[in-house]
């Protein structure tokens, strides 16, 4: 086991510097259906078999072409008139042994017909080249069993794709520039009570010149704090003037010139972000007030429980604030006085996501699941990721198919502008419908073959 | 009516199937774009690598497999692609792109270049191949989630040398042997500590304490004179590491004890240096041994872990036992190249420098983020290759239409844009008049110290790294035509210790460097003076200072697409990706840093160079639809 994993970590060392090991789990128990291997459907599938998902099934009636040995470069002309199923699962398991491949040899309307729950298995469903009748039966079965579908297109050099899913909910959604948690305008108790345990005033060089950062601005927003009416230098001029006060506590050497200390830099640096008021994020205060969040039944997900007991958290423990995340940025300071300071905020993370646990449990009880259904782990998880939660919701394809659709104006108006992309989408959409009454694309007439030029 | 094959006009069919195309690198954008070659028609096709494939190439570098491990990428990429597409014609080359076989003539030969390279050395050079062979060349990168392709054509669009690229960033020799401060320093010392041990031995890269730093002296000349000893004869009689490490028959713990013990209590004795810093704090493996606490390894990935100090110690030990007993399997004076995906290398250096770290009081680093800082890794998945690949065959099927001024330069965007677009196409901007490279006379003034640049560190430094020629030849403009330089082996060797002043050169010389193979000369401006930074050898005058780095420190992403890892003269500054390390194709490298899918969620504005037809006269669809995220259509331009 250990060697796979060794092996496993070297293989995917490029991937899992992008999205980590959590990342790579979810992908490693995926099981994704693709529906006809097309070219587009096989160049789908290559991306997600390299990277290493757990299983794929695809799902293709069709026989292997002439056109398909030429545009696909997953079918060889030696497998021209077997199942086109069959015939890429074999060449894309060569891609990596650690994917188990699987097909069928069915087109996706016998399966809808026969035993429409099949599909059910699925992480997510990939449909290429389907027509509009089947993508609409699928759509149904999928939307309610709340499996993503994703619907592809490709003519030429046009290509489409639609995501459909009631909800996706993101716990670790990576953002970029995600700021710091620190609480320096509303510090903790425990945080309070260490920065008293610095004294700047009576530090040797050694020790003032490895000071964290953190702590030199917290140690002169108390001054300042008590100095302007428990106001906090808001604007530019007061954040400058506030870097001035920082900058005049650099010691002076001999000669009276500045000594260099690196750390009160950094401090004067990160004034600008440090000062950034703690306060939740709309796009979590919009998911709080959520049917999802304040209905919890015993069908929620383990997410819209972990979500309500934060907002429970955050409207008593947290006293407005949501889990301390308990990790600090890399900062001048030396091992000792960093490690202290990150135990401050690690300490005060696990206390607070001991007191969401305690939330998760009482909802859980009070729909009557046990309180193990969720793990700590997953908890503490969750309160380190509670300010980047992300929910997507899509509209079924069901809806957006009807004949009133919300922005129907819109596309109206559209339509008098050949620049529009618009254009393209009602092209596609007018493909389709022309398919399903006459059983051929637009174009195609017996063998002769026209499409769009380049 | 328009005759069609496929989805393309018959005329552009044809021609595809006759034209001779040149794909250079065979790696991940390499692989995918073989792949999309041959299924748009293609049939003459050249690949050239020099690399050999690596597990971690599997991932997404497809038409490899485990079992060609150590083949060469080229000949692997061309019998893979060939399996799939028997009708095409690839010739494989297992070589440098820089090797004299591939001169202007090798480059006439093709109707396009395609670049998918992983090093900012490489392009510059196809790029002046291409330029004097008059062929376009089509550039790419990527980076993550993120990618570019650009079209190169000599006299109508900047060639890749046109906008300076930012320099690597390098660490005073003093920070690296005496003062390390970031875990960083430790990493940079940690590399040169190999090849010092098991490598190549560079000057550059002394690894033991530094007498001659300036700051531990008590005057500044005492300063210059300790300098002038160590220079004059300290150097030369001092036992090189190499050496020592040999006569103790590579013990382990002998090692451990001269590096993080007596050297650690040679750099206490300069004490000058502690007086404002923390000393560091000596480590001694039989102490360390004694305290050896037996806990069980954590579960998790092992990489992603810090260990204890005797954790890293035991690497340390089992690392140098295998190195050394490569060494020894490969004979005398047999030399070990450091690659980061060798795992006795990677644990080498993994060790070596977090036990520097804990000697110097910083924070360890897990060996998964230590390879990230020193391997100048840039993530890299088959998804943005696939997509990057794909464009540049678009940019190629305009080309050979005729229709170059379609072109353009397409970024790939982490998420959707404010105008809802993965796929930003920008104009392409004519050649700029500064360049170095592409103008018609190319003329560059260097600053440097005559009297203390030798002839050698002019071609090695300054000719080759920083101007990108591979075989110069230099001749001064005295009047009397003296060659300085010549690229034929052994006629200037006698001048490479020598320094520019013995040869008359000295404030407003012009030295006149040629290379032969590139068709390039570039005219350099000497200009003279003893006020360089310590450290510094020389600097450009005229080119946009060094851009600081983008202003958030620890973003995930890489801003903008890189050169890829194979740069890494000195590993990257950052301890996520290589935000240092960045390779623009584009026009402005603000514009460019702005693009990042960071700066778009945030709403930051960006400068668009758009044109009309490819987007800015387009309604901006993204307002009304701001309430609907539903809308699905991403247009591929």
């Amino acid at each position: 086991m250990a060697a796979t994993k060794d092996s496993k970590e070297q293989k995917y060392d490029r991937q899992l510097r992008l999205w980590g090991d959590h990342g790579q789990e979810a992908l490693e128990n995926a099981h994704v259906c693709l529906i006809n291997a097309t070219a587009t459907g096989t160049e789908i599938l290559k991306n997600l078999v390299l990277p290493g998902i757990g299983a794929f099934t695809i799902v293709d009636g069709h026989i292997v072409s002439g056109e398909d040995a030429g545009n696909n470069f997953f079918l060889s002309s030696d497998s021209i008139g077997k199942n086109r199923a069959q015939a890429a699962t074999e060449l894309l398991q060569e891609l990596n042994s650690d994917v188990s491949g699987n097909f069928v040899e069915e087109s996706p309307d016998k399966l809808l017909d026969n035993d429409p729950e099949f599909f059910h298995r699925f992480t997510i469903v990939i449909g290429v080249q389907l027509p509009e009748s089947t993508c609409l039966r699928l759509g149904m079965v999928l939307w309610s069993a709340s499996v993503p579908f994703l619907i592809c297109k490709a003519y030429g050099l046009i290509g489409y794709m639609r995501l459909m899913v009631q909800e996706h909910t993101v716990i670790e959604s990576h953002p970029d520039n995600a700021l710091e948690d620190l609480r320096l305008d509303r510090p903790f108790d425990e945080f309070k009570s260490h920065i008293k345990s610095y004294n700047l005033s009576i530090m040797d060089k050694k020790d003032h010149s490895h000071t964290p950062w953190v702590i030199i601005v917290a140690k002169y927003l108390e001054r300042w704090l008590s100095e302007h009416d428990g106001q906090p230098p808001k604007n530019y001029k007061e954040k400058e003037a506030f870097r001035q006060i920082i900058r005049e506590g650099i010691l002076k050497n001999e000669n009276g010139g500045l000594e260099d200390e690196e750390n009160f830099e950094e401090a004067i640096k990160n004034v600008n972000t440090a000062l950034n008021p703690t306060k939740v994020p709309t796009s979590v205060e919009d998911l709080f007030n959520s049917e999802q969040c304040n209905n919890i039944t015993a069908q929620s997900s383990s997410f819209w429980v972990m979500l309500r007991a934060v907002k429970e958290f955050v409207y008593n423990e947290g006293s407005g604030s949501l889990p301390v995340r308990g990790s600090i940025p890399d900062m001048i300071a030396d091992s000792q006085k960093f490690i202290n300071l990150q135990n401050v905020y690690r300490e005060k993370a696990m206390q607070d996501a001991a007191a969401v646990s305690k939330h998760v449990e009482s909802l859980l009880q009070s729909v009557g699941k046990p309180p193990e259904s969720i793990s700590e782990k997953d908890i503490k998880l969750f309160c380190k990721n509670s300010s980047f939660l992300r929910v997507v919701r899509c509209r079924s394809l069901a809806e957006e198919y009807s004949v009133d659709s919300i922005n129907k104006d819109e596309i109206t108006s559209r339509m008098d502008s050949p620049d529009s992309e618009m254009v393209f989408y009602l092209m596609l959409r007018a493909v389709d419908r022309f398919y399903q009454l006459h059983s051929r694309y637009p174009g195609f007439r017996k063998s002769l073959r026209i499409s769009g030029a380049f | 009516m328009v005759q069609l094959v496929g989805s393309l006009r018959k005329e552009l069919a044809d021609s595809l199937s006759t034209c001779k195309v040149l794909v250079v690198g065979a790696g991940g954008i390499g692989c995918e774009l073989l792949k999309n070659l041959v299924l748009t028609g293609f049939k003459n096709i050249e690949v050239i690598d020099l690399d050999t494939i690596d597990v971690s190439n599997l991932n997404r570098q497809f038409l490899f497999q485990k079992k060609h491990v150590g083949k060469s990428k080229a000949q692997v990429a061309k019998e893979s692609a060939l399996q799939f597409c028997p009708s095409a014609s690839i010739t494989a080359y297992h070589d440098s792109i820089t090797n004299p076989d591939y001169n202007v003539e090798f480059f006439r030969k093709f109707m396009l270049v395609m670049n998918a390279l992983d090093n900012r050395a490489a392009r510059n050079h196809v790029n002046r191949m291409c330029l004097a062979a008059d062929i376009p060349l089509i550039e790419s990168g990527s980076a993550g989630y993120l990618g570019q392709v650009t079209v190169i054509k000599k006299g109508l669009t900047e060639c890749y040398e046109c906008q300076p690229k930012p320099a690597q960033k390098t660490f005073p020799g003093c920070t690296i042997r005496n003062t390390p401060s970031e875990p960083i320093h430790c990493i940079v010392w940690a590399k040169y500590l190999f090849n010092q041990l098991f490598g190549e031995e560079d000057a550059d890269q002394e690894v033991s304490p530094d007498t001659a730093d300036p700051e531990a002296a008590w005057n500044p000349e005492d300063t210059a004179a300790r300098a002038a000893v160590s220079e004059k004869d300290g150097d030369i009689k001092r036992v090189s590491t190499k050496v020592w490490a040999r006569s103790t028959g590579y013990d382990p713990i002998k090692l451990f004890n001269k590096l993080f013990k007596d050297d650690i209590m040679y750099l206490l004795t300069m004490d000058k240096l502690w007086k404002k810093r923390k000393a560091p704090t000596p480590l001694d493996w039989q102490q360390l041994e004694v305290l050896v606490n037996s806990e069980a390894p954590a579960s998790g990935l092992k990489d992603q872990k810090v260990l204890d100090v005797w954790g890293y110690c035991q690497m340390f030990q089992d690392s140098v036992e295998t190195l050394s007993s490569q060494l020894q399997e490969k004979g005398d004076d047999a030399e070990l190249v450091w690659d980061k995906d060798d795992p006795p290398a990677m644990d080498f250096v993994t060790a070596a420098a977090n036990l520097r770290m804990h000697v110097f009081s910083m924070n360890m680093k897990s060996r998964f983020d230590v390879k990230s800082m020193a391997g100048n890794i840039i993530p890299a998945i088959a998804t943005t290759n696939a997509v990057i690949a794909g464009l540049i065959v678009l940019e190629g099927l305009k080309i050979l239409s005729g229709e170059m001024e379609t072109c353009r330069t397409v970024f790939l965007n982490k998420c959707p844009n404010l105008r809802k677009k993965l796929l930003v196409p920008c104009v392409l901007d004519p050649p700029s008049a500064n360049c170095y490279v592409c103008v018609s006379k190319p003329e560059v003034t260097v600053k440097l110290n005559v009297q203390k640049t030798t002839v050698l560190s002019l071609q090695d430094r300054i000719l080759k790294e920083r101007f990108g020629m591979v075989a110069p030849d230099v001749q001064i403009e005295d009047g009397k035509g003296t060659i300085l330089i010549s690229s034929e082996e052994g006629e200037t060797e006698a001048n490479n210790n020598k320094f520019l002043s013995d040869f008359g050169i000295r404030n407003g010389s012009r030295l006149q460097s040629d290379d032969f193979l590139q068709d390039y000369t570039l005219l350099v401006n000497v200009l003279h003076t003893e006020e360089l930074e310590r450290d510094v050898e020389f600097e450009v005058i005229g080119e946009a200072p060094d851009k600081a780095p983008p202003p958030q420190s620890n973003q995930e992403e890489v801003n903008s697409i890189t050169n890829g890892n194979k740069d890494s003269a000195q590993p990257s500054t950052s301890s996520k990706a290589e935000d240092d390390d960045l390779m623009i194709v584009d026009s402005d490298e603000e514009e460019v840093a702005a693009s990042n899918s960071a700066a778009v969620a945030t709403g930051t504005k960006r400068k668009y160079s758009e044109t009309g037809e490819s987007s800015a006269k387009r309604p901006r669809t993204d307002q009304s639809d701001a309430a609907d995220d539903e809308d699905d259509i991403v247009a591929l331009d």
